[in-house]
């Protein structure tokens, strides 16, 4: 779909002329002259506006009454008056108004001095209220929900929360009750609001009626000091600003950018700043000794990793989580192939792609980007959960629905979120993501051949039922990609091409991006959601068993994560490095991960907290940066490479982990010369081809997509398809057992389970069942049952779904109990009540 | 003389709700002429050469409003507003009780008109027994082949449902009856777009009143022409009204448009009770700016009313004689206002309380003469401010109370002034802590 | 070019010296007169004021430590915590960190309460724009002007201290004086 380039045209206000872009509200357009139209309802990210609150009435010449700024197109002569008597009469009647029932408790407020009714009132208000009757009254305040304080009393009933709830989350909880004066924001049924992004109608809240909780009276605004960075919680890496006092991140705002993350913030980012602070925190070095961590000085905790290290050589191995930046990947890649002589690094969580394959999904003639969501003509969420792996492309992909009607196509195993949005859905049997694509090529194979042709028209059948999918259903959605339009970008999970199998997963879902998007074609192609934050920058640095920094080819080849780890366990590897992971809980596996981590001599970590497998099986912690402490780069999945910048001071003995990385290399004999962060960024950007020419100035507080760079020609050529791919393997039949899917829910995670605020959130196993599954096993809602297979077995909570396929069943992934990663493969699993 | 009965004129017939007795009496024949020998476009021009005006009560051209549906092939509704809230209307009530099919032909004729093929009648909650009557009307002109797929066989089909409201005044407000009408909280919805292009689910719309609707079977009947020559040049036609008050005779009356007022009130309706006289008079229901007794003699039509600064509205009159105190009725008009105000608009959802607040002080005596400049600025500041009318509704006849009995307001503040211990010390704020916290504004 | 003091010498005209009455009464007589203003204050007794056993009298409006402020009849602090203080302040000596009430531990009568209020006045300048800032009279200027110590941090003062009446009442200056 093209996106909207509007004409310029000319208008005056206040006369003075001023171009601006047609159609662009007059309320925005005043801004281009210098004048500035107060305004409470109105937000652009809100879509359309609603007119409510009347603040920004002016003067148009030739129409008789005051026209609202907000909802006022600008039209070519144009003659705009904002000083005229009639309109500061309109304007001060408005605010008086406004204030009749605003308790003005400003000294107390949270807003006050950051407040846009304070702000208007001093600057286009009448100064004085003729108002001398008793306000309106509420209880206050009021928990909106565990992170959410309400004032109702303040509330200026500007609509921004309800429209936000209603039309840009979607979650449709927050609504206005009652009428007239005594209506008031509140949830339909009175149960607190908790939703993935509900802090956002803090940030949008006008007044002091709706405040954060952890925020609550802890600064004001001229305490405190703002710091541009990103979130590292998820592969969204929306840009942020930290709110800090007295070294402390009291609040994190966003960062508006809309190349990434149109201004949202999911709830995990905006408070998770909480887990900076608390006292389980690593902030010392530790190393066991005699079965116990105690802190001891960096020199001790740096020589022992050198001696062991150095004495395990090439017979060690180094994984690295997605918290890790593109510094600390290359220099970690540089201390293993450059120091030791050993090939085992690794970011991927289960499998190795080849080379070749990698530079096929991610070649910039195929790379979508994040605003293409918007205004794609069609757009195919496949095998991943937006919500739950990257928040901020759910709220993207539901604009574009809504604003833009961008035709949406779901298919999935687990019931998605975007499904009730969706054109066209498909299930498909967990782990069958490789089936479907099959399935889909086929189907649209079948569309582009015409209707009829019956050898080919078997042969979706057949592989739809390989997927565990419905044909129809697949023919349906196929039908929706191949008639919406040529922008069509598919959205993938990175989950999609993990595993033994992930090979072929990935040629058929290039075979499908082949019939779907033209490669070179802006606004259509392939969007990856890695499984870790920096997951595409880790592999582009060199975090890779088979590739070097750029991609570049290897010898020999390393050992992938899960090999790594069976290795391990077979006691032939003697010393792991785990940068910002912890096997047990980040990895599938956790048996085998259990047995390396005990058989391995040598455990070295980087970890802010001690998870569960650092804690029993580390030999040395070095204590990680939180991410306000950072200092570096990493990379979007679109491409998009962006600066990390300190916000507060590292506490206590945390050193920069660049540092750390750098400093064991010297120590080992492979001296890197990176003696700050800036060097560390200067040495990727010259390491890696297509990063060439970059510089930390350049990036900026925006970033920049290095795919649109003339350097881009430096990513290694690849094969995009199409592909003959042999037949996928069926889908295991239930048969009597149930198939096991997992997921990663956006609760889940380390942040979440030490924040204060947000513990509440702290996920708990539930096993998502069909009601008719169920049924057949005689369990309710809510029942306690046991998972098994082969000999694992994890408690859960029995929830019941209509939406989940029948025969399956959906376990949490990545908690810090009774995770799904302890049951052990084979697809299958049994559920017994307990 | 009162001029030409056109609506009510079988409308005490027994039965006349049932569709043997309509067509008895030559029901459906417009809209078997309309359907058989007529265009669209030729529905549209009677309709202009009319000169009907909506009966609802901003008195638009219904031609030019049907003409501004884009003839563009999607789907398009029609909306009969049967939300008849405004105090002292009930002439649509009647109407629908007893003539229903008149207002189902109207619909019919309407929608052709139009080009809509899906339409509804949104019918206030409170009119349980007139819903239950179109309900049963409509079932029977379904059977009768008069609503449904292909009606009379001319290949035009029409869907009609009504819609029970629940009893909110802003559900009138034409954009606040399609949000309702769609299942959400009914707010008004800023304008443009108008209903006409984006209404009802997105699609082009077009609203009006019962009586309007139910008028255009007879226009058809008699030609466009020939109804532009009853009443006056711009109000043509005639019109029901409902005479409520201190009246001797209230009721529903069938008028022509341009007769003196005097003749409504006196002649019709008989005047107020005896000894008594007209004190003031709402001339288009309670959102009208009043007149008062010296204005009697001014006819009443459109314009008349609009140079005499109010307006037709509705066409209900309320009539006030000199036993009633001016301040009850304007705390009463407020305190209605005030909580048939939705909340959208700030000018409307506080300056409503506020007027009832104020004019509560008046009433108990806490008041001062200043609080009445302060009222009419007030009043002056929700005029215009507003999303939607419902803020005008209530500022306009407040304002004009306060403009033409501002003696009476006076003398009521210093007897209830007289009365009062407690005056002069204004009201008890129960909240002194914050009060202390304020500052400024 | 020699020196010869000769040449730059000058002759003192000297008045003849005084006979024995009046050598006498230059020795005596002087001294007697400026001895008249002693003795006629010796009268009047001493005037010095021994500090710090007795302090100077300031003014009502002599800006002072600062004290806060409680309510008197609920006993609950005047302050909400609302930094405005520390906002005004031109040597950044105010620091403010605010909590909220409970029903349970209520402090103030506000929503919020300073938790943490702290005058640094090693740094402060007694400029009284605190007082002039502060919308609910919790904070003025005392009349204290004794606040040296042999420790620097023991010049921030804390809330408990500025809560407190001071140890001695500083003497106020009357009416006229």
């Amino acid at each position: 779909m093209p996106r909207p380039a509007p004409d310029t045209i000319a208008f005056t206000v206040d006369g003075l002329e001023v171009n601006a872009p047609a159609g662009m509200m007059l309320a925005d357009a005043a801004k281009l002259g210098d004048v500035e139209i107060p305004v409470f309802c109105y937000e652009p990210k809100l879509g359309e506006p609603v007119g409510a609150c009347r603040m920004c009435l002016v003067e148009i010449e030739g129409i008789p009454k005051l026209q609202t700024a907000c909802s006022t197109p600008v039209r070519d002569g144009m003659a705009v008056n904002t000083q005229t008597a009639r309109v500061k009469e309109a304007q001060e009647a408005v605010l008086e108004f406004l204030l009749i029932n605003h308790p003005l408790d400003c000294p107390v407020c949270d807003k006050g001095g950051e407040c846009p009714l304070q702000d208007i009132t001093y600057g286009w208000g009448p100064g004085r209220s003729r108002f001398i009757e008793p306000k309106r009254h509420f209880v206050k305040p009021l928990a909106l929900s565990p992170l959410i304080a309400i004032d109702r009393e303040r509330c200026i009933l500007c609509y921004r929360c309800v429209r936000f709830s209603q039309e840009i989350s979607e979650d449709y909880q927050l609504v206005l009750q009652e009428r007239g004066a005594d209506s008031y924001v509140s949830t339909f049924d009175g149960h607190p609001y908790v939703a993935p992004f509900s802090g956002n109608i803090i940030e949008l809240c006008p007044v002091g009626a709706l405040t954060s909780q952890p925020y609550r009276f802890r600064a004001r605004p001229w305490d405190i000091e703002g710091s541009g960075s990103v979130c590292l919680g998820c592969p969204g890496q929306c840009n942020v600003e930290y709110t800090v006092r007295d070294e402390r991140v009291l609040r994190v705002l966003s960062r508006q950018h809309d190349g990434v993350d149109d201004g949202w913030l999911c709830d995990r980012g905006r408070f998770g700043y909480q887990s900076f602070h608390v006292d389980e925190r690593v902030t010392h070095p530790l190393v066991r000794v005699d079965g116990e961590l105690i802190p001891v000085a960096w020199d001790r905790a740096l020589d022992e990793a050198a001696a062991a290290l150095g004495g395990a050589g090439s017979d060690s191995g180094a994984l690295a989580g997605g918290k890790t930046t593109n510094e600390e990947g290359w220099l970690l890649q540089e201390l293993f192939r450059g120091a030791l002589g050993s090939p085992n690094v690794d970011s991927r969580a289960d499998g190795m792609l080849p080379r070749e394959l990698h530079a096929a999904l991610h070649a910039p003639a195929l790379q979508a980007t994040v605003p293409d969501l918007e205004f794609a003509h069609a757009v195919l969420v496949l095998d991943c959960e937006p919500v739950d792996d990257q928040p901020s492309l759910d709220l993207r992909i539901r604009k574009g629905v809504r604003r833009n009607g961008v035709k949406l196509a779901v298919a999935s195993s687990r019931p998605s979120s975007l499904d009730a949005n969706a054109a066209a859905v498909v299930r498909y049997a967990p782990g069958a993501g490789e089936a479907f694509c099959a399935a889909l090529n086929g189907a649209l194979g079948e569309s582009d051949a015409g209707p009829g042709s019956a050898t080919r028209k078997g042969v979706v059948e057949e592989l739809a039922e390989a997927a565990g999918a419905d044909a129809d259903a697949v023919r349906a959605l196929a039908a929706v990609l191949a008639d919406a339009g040529e922008d069509v970008v598919i959205v993938y999970g990175e989950r999609l091409t993990h595993g033994a199998r992930g090979e072929d997963a990935a040629r058929a879902l290039l075979n499908v991006c082949g019939r779907v998007a033209e490669a070179g074609h802006d606004g259509a192609g392939l969007l990856e959601v890695p499984a870790g934050t920096n997951g595409r920058g880790l592999r582009e640095v060199g975090v890779l068993p088979n590739a070097a920094p750029g991609l570049a080819p290897v010898s020999p080849v390393g050992l992938a994560s899960a090999e790594l780890g069976a290795s391990a366990a077979a006691g032939a590897i003697s010393a792991l490095y785990l940068l910002h992971v912890d096997p047990l809980r980040d990895l599938p596996g956790r048996a085998t991960w259990r047995a390396a981590l005990q058989r391995a001599d040598h455990v070295i970590a980087h970890a802010d907290f001690l998870s569960e497998g650092l804690w029993e099986y580390a030999t040395i912690v070095f204590p990680a940066e939180s991410y306000a402490e950072k200092e570096g780069t990493i990379t979007h999945p679109d491409g998009r490479v962006q600066r990390l910048r300190p916000a507060i001071a590292r506490p206590d003995a945390v050193r920069a982990e660049w540092n750390v990385i750098a400093d064991l290399s010297k120590r080992l004999g492979h001296d890197v010369s990176v003696l700050s962060g800036a060097m560390a960024s200067a040495r990727v950007f010259e390491a890696i081809p297509f990063y060439a020419g970059l510089t930390l100035d350049e990036l900026g507080g925006r970033g920049l997509r290095w795919p649109a760079r003339p350097a881009a020609a430096g990513w290694p050529a690849a094969d995009t398809g199409p592909f003959g791919l042999e037949t996928p393997p069926h889908a295991p039949t239930p048969n009597g057992a149930l198939r096991l899917g997992t997921f990663r829910s956006i609760w889940a995670a380390q942040e979440v389970e030490v924040a204060p605020a947000l513990k509440f959130l702290r996920q708990r196993q539930r096993a998502e069942l069909h009601p008719v599954d169920a049924e057949r096993m005689g369990l309710a809602h809510g029942d306690r049952v046991t998972v098994g297979s082969n000999g694992s077995r994890v408690q859960a909570t029995v929830v019941l779904r209509s939406g989940v396929p029948e025969g399956s069943v959906f376990l949490e992934a990545g908690i810090a109990e009774e995770s799904a990663s302890e049951l052990d493969g084979g697809g299958l699993v049994e559920v017994s009540p307990q | 003389m009162t001029g030409p009965t056109i609506l009510f004129e079988d409308i005490d017939e027994r039965g006349l709700n049932t569709i043997d007795v309509y067509r008895r009496r030559g029901g459906y024949e417009s809209l078997r002429k309309v359907l058989t020998t007529m265009q669209p476009s030729e529905v549209v021009d009677e309709l202009m050469a009319s000169g009907l005006r909506g009966r609802g009560g901003a008195g638009f051209p219904s031609g030019r409003k049907i003409s501004f549906i884009p003839k563009v092939d999607v789907d398009k509704y029609l909306v009969c507003n049967a939300d008849e809230s405004e105090p002292g209307t009930f002439k649509d009530r009647e109407l629908m009780q007893k003539s229903p099919h008149m207002l189902i032909e109207g619909i019919v004729i309407g929608a052709f008109a139009a080009g809509a093929t899906k339409s509804f009648i949104y019918i206030r909650g409170e009119y349980v027994e007139q819903a239950d009557i179109i309900d049963a009307a409509i079932v029977e002109a379904r059977e009768a082949g008069f609503l449904g797929e292909n009606i009379l066989g001319s290949g035009f089909g029409l869907t009609l449902h009504l819609h029970r409201g629940a009893g909110a005044y802003i559900c009138g407000e034409e954009t606040g009856l399609l949000d309702s009408l769609e299942g959400k909280r009914g707010n008004p919805r800023l304008k443009p777009p108008f209903p006409a292009n984006q209404g009802l689910y997105q699609g082009p719309t077009v609203i009006n009143n019962v009586e309007t609707l139910a008028t255009m079977p007879h226009i058809i009947k008699m030609g466009g022409a020939e109804y532009a020559k009853i009443g006056t040049e711009t109000s043509a036609g005639t019109k029901l009204v409902s005479v409520s008050g201190n009246v001797q005779r209230p009721g529903n009356y069938e008028i022509e448009l341009g007769i003196s007022s005097r003749e409504i009130i006196y002649g019709l309706a008989g005047g107020p009770p005896e000894g008594r006289a007209v004190k003031m008079w709402f001339p288009g229901g309670s959102s009208s700016p009043v007149l008062t007794g010296d204005d009697l003699d001014i006819a009443y039509d459109f314009n008349t009313l609009a140079q005499a600064k109010s307006m037709l509205g509705s066409g209900a009159i309320i009539v006030v004689d000199d036993s009633v105190p001016v301040v009850s009725v304007a705390l009463k008009l407020a305190k209605f206002y005030k909580h048939e105000s939705c909340g959208k608009c700030t000018p409307c959802r506080e300056g409503t309380r506020w007027t009832v607040s104020m004019l509560e002080r008046v009433d108990q005596g806490l008041a001062t003469p200043m609080d009445l400049d302060i009222m009419a600025s007030v009043q002056e500041q929700i005029i215009g401010n507003c999303l939607c009318v419902l803020g005008d509704a209530m500022a306009m006849p407040i304002g004009s109370m306060v403009a033409k009995f501002r003696d009476e307001f006076e003398a009521h503040i210093e007897a209830a002034r007289a009365r009062n211990p407690w005056a002069g010390e204004g009201p008890p704020d129960p909240d002194p802590v914050l009060v202390q916290g304020a500052s400024g504004a | 070019m020699s020196w010869t003091p000769g040449d730059e010498m000058l002759v003192v005209q000297r008045a003849s010296p005084p006979g024995a009455a009046g050598g006498t009464y230059r020795a005596f007589g002087e001294t007697l007169r400026g001895l008249k203003t002693t003795m006629s204050r010796l009268v009047e007794g001493p005037k010095t004021i021994s500090y710090p056993e007795e302090k100077v009298p300031v003014y009502p409006r002599f800006r002072g430590r600062h004290r806060l402020h409680r309510f008197e009849d609920t006993g609950l602090e005047k302050c909400v915590g609302c930094s405005l203080c520390a906002a005004a302040c031109p040597a950044d000596c105010i620091r403010v960190v605010a909590a909220e009430n409970t029903p349970e531990n209520r402090v103030s009568a506000g929503e919020r309460y300073a938790a943490v209020y702290e005058i640094n006045l090693a740094r402060c300048i007694f400029c009284g724009y605190c007082e002039v800032a502060c919308p609910f009279d919790a904070i003025t200027m005392g009349h204290d002007y004794e606040m040296s110590a042999y420790n620097r941090t023991d010049l921030i003062f804390t809330k408990e201290m500025l809560l407190d009446e001071p140890l001695e009442r500083t003497p106020l200056r009357g009416e006229g004086e």
